[in-house]
């Protein structure tokens, strides 16, 4: 029962997320900021517009990739197997890029392209993160992870290389070359209008649910833990956001297949040794 | 009833687009948006997206250049939508007015709903002239405006509206102009 709830109200809790992201920025630039209710009051306006269809594929792909990364949090909050859950995370990907490469837009086209260079660049990642808590537990099982104790000492490593991956799945800098707002408009996100647009930004709030939820299975069975994971995670990767400029895609892949894939192959490498 | 009119005046997306301004007012605007004038506190974004905003901001007197893009970038706003004139050469050609190469003013091809003045206007006045948008805003029903020159033909098909040929572009104009010429010679 409590598990439905929390499935339920998950687009809210990253719709406050979201929220209080942009307060916290604004803050640190010490200007007052929109309020904490903000990305609600953008969604009524959104669901208020008139809405722009391209063709109707573009936009069944776009609300797919809504409910698809909704399964990928309900199934982490239900304690299912990881691998599952990286796979899911990974369709749902798969869905928006096809929705960017089915219009004209070139603009929707760089984003497709770049979201794609983006997974070659954290999908590997997760991966290893899944063999790194099943060598350590023996099983795959999220509900098992949760219930031991901290993973943290034997997979430091490939804690670190998994926070590496939070800006580029958070769109925050220096790694939000796949959306870049001044610069490709969005990308993926360009041809969306209304309503419809509306699926792709909560979209984007599921995705800070899916990435901290991610975090807390670090912290294993210790709550207290997983809450100041979750506190100092977030507030360190805004002030690195506000902190640094955009690197291109390009440098972006590099840097994250040379230190994030190798941080979390040495901790693999590692763990056979203990 | 839960009304949801009354958001629109709390999350307005910004447009901003150059018409052949000197930048002075550009400038401006990036001002009223940075930190110390803070125009995020009223839930502003700058999108850059026609397709995702509510206000169009435009700056400049509209040079023969930039008249097509202007009128596309308006129609290629979603309903309900504000136009702010920003300076005085955008309300009426300021002093580049009765140049050979402006158009004096973006109200000879989209219809605007406030305009702030001065040369270049502060960012205080392009905030007041924000806040004044979203009233409008807020009063607006969801018909579809027209731009007032350069506008296409709308379609309905299935219930459907196909806004594709909405913008035309000068020369397609011209050559509906023409077109229309041949046929009253040939009356
Ligand atoms: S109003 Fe004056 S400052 Fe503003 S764009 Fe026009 S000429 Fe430049």
């Amino acid at each position: 029962m409590f598990e439905i709830v929390l499935i339920l109200i998950a687009p809210l809790v990253g719709g406050l997320m979201h929220g209080s992201q942009r307060v916290i920025r604004a803050r640190m630039q010490n200007r007052q900021g929109p309020p904490l209710l903000q990305p609600f009051y953008d969604m009524y306006k959104l669901m208020d517009k008139r809405a722009f269809i391209v063709h109707p594929y573009h936009t069944i792909l776009g609300i797919l990739h809504f409910l698809t990364l909704w399964l990928v949090v309900a199934l982490i909050i239900l304690g299912t197997n990881l691998l599952y859950v990286i796979f899911l995370h990974l369709l749902a990907t798969v869905f928006i890029v096809l929705a960017g490469f089915s219009v004209k837009s070139v603009f929707s086209h760089l984003g497709a392209n770049r979201e794609l260079l983006s997974l070659l660049a954290y999908e590997p990642i997760f991966i290893f993160l899944a063999t790194g808590f099943y060598l350590f537990f023996g099983t795959y099982d999220i509900s098992v992870i949760r219930e031991n104790s901290t993973a943290i000492m034997t997979l430091p490593l490939l804690f670190i290389a998994f926070l590496l991956t939070i800006p580029l799945k958070l769109k925050l800098s220096p790694f939000d070359a796949c959306e870049a707002h001044q610069e490709i408009v969005g990308g993926v996100e360009v041809e969306y209008s209304g309503v419809y647009f509306e699926f792709l930004y909560m979209a984007k709030w599921l995705e800070y649910i899916f990435v901290f939820s991610l975090l807390t299975l670090f912290a294993g069975d210790s709550i207290l833990f997983a809450i100041a994971l979750v506190a100092v995670v977030f507030l360190v990767a805004n002030i690195v956001d506000n902190s640094t400029a955009r690197v291109n895609i390009q440098e972006t892949v590099k840097f994250l297949l040379i230190w994030g894939f190798g941080l979390s192959i040495l901790n693999i490498i590692g763990l056979s040794f203990v | 009833m839960f009304d949801l009119k009354k958001y629109r005046k709390k999350s307005p997306w910004i447009l901003h687009y150059n018409a052949g301004s000197c930048n002075g007012c550009d400038i401006e605007i990036l001002a009223s948006l940075a930190p110390k004038y803070d125009l995020e506190r009223f839930g502003v974004l700058n999108t850059g997206n026609p397709k995702q905003s509510d206000v169009f901001l435009v700056t400049g007197p509209v040079t023969f250049r930039s008249r097509e893009r202007l009128v596309e970038l308006y129609t290629q706003m979603p309903s309900p939508k504000v136009v702010i004139a920003v300076g005085s050469c955008t309300c009426s050609g300021g002093v580049f007015r009765d140049m050979y190469n402006v158009e004096d003013g973006i109200d000879n091809y989209i219809p605007v709903d406030v305009y702030v003045p001065g040369c270049a206007s502060s960012p205080e006045l392009i905030i007041d002239g924000v806040v004044k948008a979203l009233e409008i805003l807020e009063q607006k029903s969801k018909e579809i405006e027209l731009p007032k020159k350069l506008f296409g033909t709308i379609k309905e098909e299935e219930g459907v509206l196909n806004l594709r040929e909405m913008a035309l572009s000068v020369a397609q104009k011209s050559e509906q102009i023409n077109a229309q010429k041949s046929e009253q010679n040939e009356n």
